[in-house]
């Protein structure tokens, strides 16, 4: 009984924070409102991995696939493994049991997206064609 | 990709713990890595890459805790981030609302 209580808890806890999550992003304008910016960029003026990813969050929910990946192309790509991975680690937690994303054990994947994560950085930074194309603001 | 390599017939591997890895908790890096944490999620990348070699090598122990550990180093990336953001804005208002106090 107890076990079918902490359970429906956890199952309440994740639909408000999922909830909370969508509701705030689809109604407020990252750009405009009252969001953190990126602390990097705040601090340093460069752009890092993430920047842009809070308004092109915005723009998916809003169903504008092309202007998101215009924010944070590899944000948008990542995404999906980010849902999927994510979506294991809660269901493990909330039945206990223990599936394994296999990919995020491959070395390669691994060694692989950060390695693109780090080229990504730099070459967002740079200001002149293509790769500006890859800054927030492209 | 749930498909784990399957040992050569004939070799039986010494005490292969046939339950799955410790979860290696990749997940949370990566997500500090699209929201911007990347010095401390560089810690728990390498964490996470050794939490399958120790399982395979039979440490149960050392691979369950380079996945707490693993998970333990995204956290603090992912609270080190904005604190250090909300410090630097703390520090950033508190002069310019001194220098704008002494201009008047």
């Amino acid at each position: 009984m107890l076990l079918e209580a902490t359970k429906t808890l956890k199952i309440a806890l994740i639909f408000t924070v999922l909830g909370g999550f969508i509701l705030i992003y689809y109604f407020f304008n990252p750009s405009t409102n009252f969001f953190l910016p990126c602390p990097i960029y705040y601090t340093t003026g460069f752009y890092c991995p993430g920047c842009g990813s809070q308004r092109a969050i915005h723009l998916l929910l809003h169903g504008n696939i092309i202007g998101a990946f215009r924010f944070n192309p590899l944000m948008v790509l990542t995404l999906p493994l980010l849902i999927y991975g994510l979506g294991i680690t809660v269901a493990n937690w909330i039945f206990g049991t223990s599936y394994r994303f296999m990919l995020f054990y491959s070395k390669l994947f691994i060694f692989g997206y950060f390695g693109i994560a780090i080229l990504y950085w730099v070459l967002r930074n740079l200001p002149f064609y293509p790769f500006n194309l890859l800054s927030p603001s492209g | 990709m749930e498909t784990p390599s399957n040992p050569p017939m004939g070799t039986p591997e010494p005490n292969q713990p046939m339950s799955p890895p410790p979860d290696n908790n990749l997940v949370w890096a990566i997500l500090c890595t699209v929201l911007c944490c990347m010095p401390l999620g560089i810690v728990s990348i390498i964490k996470s890459t050794q939490v399958k070699e120790l399982w395979l090598k039979g440490d149960t122990a050392g691979a369950q805790k380079a996945a707490n550990d693993a998970k333990k180093w995204a956290i603090w990336g992912a609270v080190i981030g904005p604190v250090i953001y909300i410090l630097f804005l703390v520090v950033y208002f508190l002069i310019f609302g001194l220098y704008a106090l002494g201009s008047y």
